[in-house]
């Protein structure tokens, strides 16, 4: 089980002058569950651009099931079995929250150029997409239009999206942002029954400490476009260097 | 809602589109409708197309042209969300290939009439797609300005072209007999408005089906839709592709209608007109376009004209510009969803006051 899936290879991106990401590689390994966090303007997300493809690296590589795919495109990762959440709600707000993972589901598929038959005619599909909306609470609400959910259940939603396609990867960006904290536990719930229903890898861009701690198998420190540290959540919280930058801040143990 | 789903297939879909029966059903009997109340033959008044019905049906003619056109346009503007300010290319485009070929080959109006209709589908379908192809990786106003800047070139290309008499353009008389609109005009009416139910029909169609489904996404949230797996500029170019082809179809009726090509055909008004009426009628509905077009064009026609009230006069045609922004401010402030989405969601409201405890029932 020590085989890598996702691999950075010394990434860099600048915008003009500002290096953003300075020579960042990162190994992530099969069915784990890896954090990024780092203080504000720590390249974060800029880094998670890069992996998911939103972005192309000034410089370095990345790599999926050992295959180069600095330069696939955003939509083509999909299909090789990358999914990416957004730090933003993310979703199709006029159509409705089936129709929102149907098509999530449909994506994979070769129907995408049939003119002359009805979408709802592919129920597998269809069927697809309940049962994911089952997974994440909103089966309920299967008929509405997507922008009539409240900021949680749109959060579900774009759960529902990622997971519909049965990705090996899911790069989630800040799930929890914007999300009142007694939502969290049912969110990190949902998380463990998705990663042990499919040994799914998960990397994770996040700023909530106690998710972080919680879930993570492996920690990666990131501060100011560089690499600061990476381990197990036990020997991030015992490394000074984190602490002095960040934890000391924000993560009390003491309040789990 | 179990009720109606219980019912044979054919009955639900007579019941879903009974509105749009009825009209279409008024439609057919219009013009002898408009013959028996006037006195006035729809096959015109002593041999010549004259009196009520004929000069009604020529109206209508132009309706039809113009929702297939608009129709056209909402595929693009409405479902796909691309903003596109040179669809006048391809109705002005497909008018003069098919002039060109009528008048400048030997092939006969019949054969002409197939082969200038095909060759004319397929540059303006290909001129779309490569139109896109260029420029559909620009996202909103900039994509809207290329395509200005694209369909004005033409126009003001074709505006200067000898061959097709620069800017007088040239009169369209090698037509066959059956699709002459001043001896057969009911005829064409007929042919018209086969051809808006066929578009019509072929777009909600593709509407409803998975291709359909991904240009709803691209227009949603074009992000989402790539993050999710779609290549959306193959779906954008479709959308393009087709629109442009139905335009075209749109423009060689109107030549065909007026017997007449002119550079006014690749103009600005046929790019603003379509987007006016489908913004009035309702962006992204099916019935939008229609309404929107009937309302304009039928307004206009009637409105746009002297009115002798005892000793004043007022010209209404003089303003008709000012009347019609006047009413276009007003819809986009106050409905802008236009009249069908206005009216989609005002039912919804009544309907949930009504059994609050069917939410679910949207």
């Amino acid at each position: 089980m020590d085989e890598t899936i996702l691999e950075a290879r010394n990434l860099r991106k600048q915008f003009g002058g500002l290096v953003a990401v300075d020579d960042v590689s990162l190994r992530v390994r099969r069915g784990s569950v890896h954090s990024i966090i780092g203080p504000n303007g720590a390249g974060k997300t800029t880094f998670f651009n890069l992996l998911t493809g939103t972005y192309k690296p000034t410089r370095g590589q990345v790599f999926f099931k050992g295959q180069e795919i600095t330069q696939v495109p955003l939509y083509r990762r999909a299909h090789l079995g990358m999914g990416r959440s957004f730090q933003i709600t993310n979703i199709f707000p006029n159509l409705t929250v089936l129709e929102n993972a149907r098509l999530a589901v449909q994506a994979m598929s070769r129907i995408n150029f049939q003119f002359f038959r009805r979408a709802e005619s592919f129920t597998r599909f269809t069927d697809r997409a309940l049962e994911v909306l089952t997974l994440v609470g909103l089966a309920d609400m299967a008929d509405y239009p997507a922008n009539v959910l409240p900021h949680g259940g749109k959060r579900k939603l774009e759960l529902a999206i990622l997971l519909a396609p049965d990705p090996d990867v899911l790069l989630l960006d800040e799930p929890t942002a914007g999300m009142a904290s007694e939502q969290v536990p049912e969110l990190l719930a949902t998380i463990n029954v998705v990663r042990q229903q499919g040994q799914k890898t998960i990397v994770l861009v996040e700023h909530n400490m106690n998710v972080v701690m919680n879930i993570s198998d492996v920690i990666t420190v990131m501060n100011l476009g560089k690499l600061l540290a990476e381990g197990s959540p036990a020997e991030i919280s015992a490394n000074q260097t984190v602490q002095s930058v960040y934890l000391g801040e924000l993560y009390n143990p003491s309040e789990n | 809602m179990q009720s109606t789903r219980s019912l044979p297939r054919w009955r639900r879909v007579f019941q879903s589109n009974r509105l749009y029966l009825a009209v279409l059903m008024f439609l057919v009997v219009f013009p002898h409708l408009v013959g028996w109340i006037t006195g006035d033959s729809p096959f015109g008044v002593g041999g010549r197309p004259r009196g009520q019905s004929v000069f009604w049906q020529s109206v209508f003619i132009e309706v039809f042209i113009l929702a297939i056109l608009t129709m056209s346009y909402n595929l693009i503007f409405g479902f796909t969300g691309v903003i596109s300010f040179g669809h006048a290319l391809f109705f002005g485009l497909g008018g003069y290939i098919l002039g060109l070929v009528l008048q400048m080959t030997d092939l006969g109006p019949e054969i002409g009439l197939v082969i200038g209709g095909v060759i004319g589908v397929a540059i303006c379908g290909l001129l779309g797609f490569l139109m896109g192809l260029v420029s559909l990786r620009l996202r909103g106003v900039y994509f809207a300005i290329f395509t200005l800047a694209i369909a004005e070139m033409f126009f003001i290309y074709i505006g200067r072209w000898p061959l097709t008499n620069a800017e007088d353009g040239f009169a369209l008389n090698n037509i066959p007999e059956l699709l002459n609109s001043t001896r057969n005009r009911l005829t064409y009416y007929y042919l018209a408005l086969v051809l808006v139910v066929l578009t019509f029909l072929f777009i909600r169609r593709l509407i409803n089906s998975p291709t359909g489904k991904v240009l709803l996404a691209i227009r949603e949230n074009e992000n989402r839709a790539q993050a999710i797996g779609y290549n959306t500029l193959t779906f954008k170019l479709v959308a393009i592709t087709l629109a442009g082809m139905m335009a075209a179809g749109a423009g060689m009726l109107h030549v065909i209608l007026n017997k007449k090509v002119g550079p006014e055909t690749l103009g600005l008004t046929y790019t603003v007109d379509p987007l006016l009426m489908t913004i009035i009628g309702g962006v992204g509905t099916h019935a939008g376009p229609l309404i929107g077009t009937a309302g304009l064009h039928l307004s206009e026609r009637v409105f746009n004209r002297e009115f002798i009230i005892g000793s004043t006069t007022i010209n209404i045609g003089q303003n008709w510009s000012l009347i019609l922004g006047i009413v276009f401010i007003v819809v986009v402030l106050v409905f802008p969803q236009g009249v069908v989405g206005t009216w989609a969601r005002w039912r919804q409201r009544r309907r949930a006051a009504r059994a609050p405890t069917e939410g679910g029932d949207v």
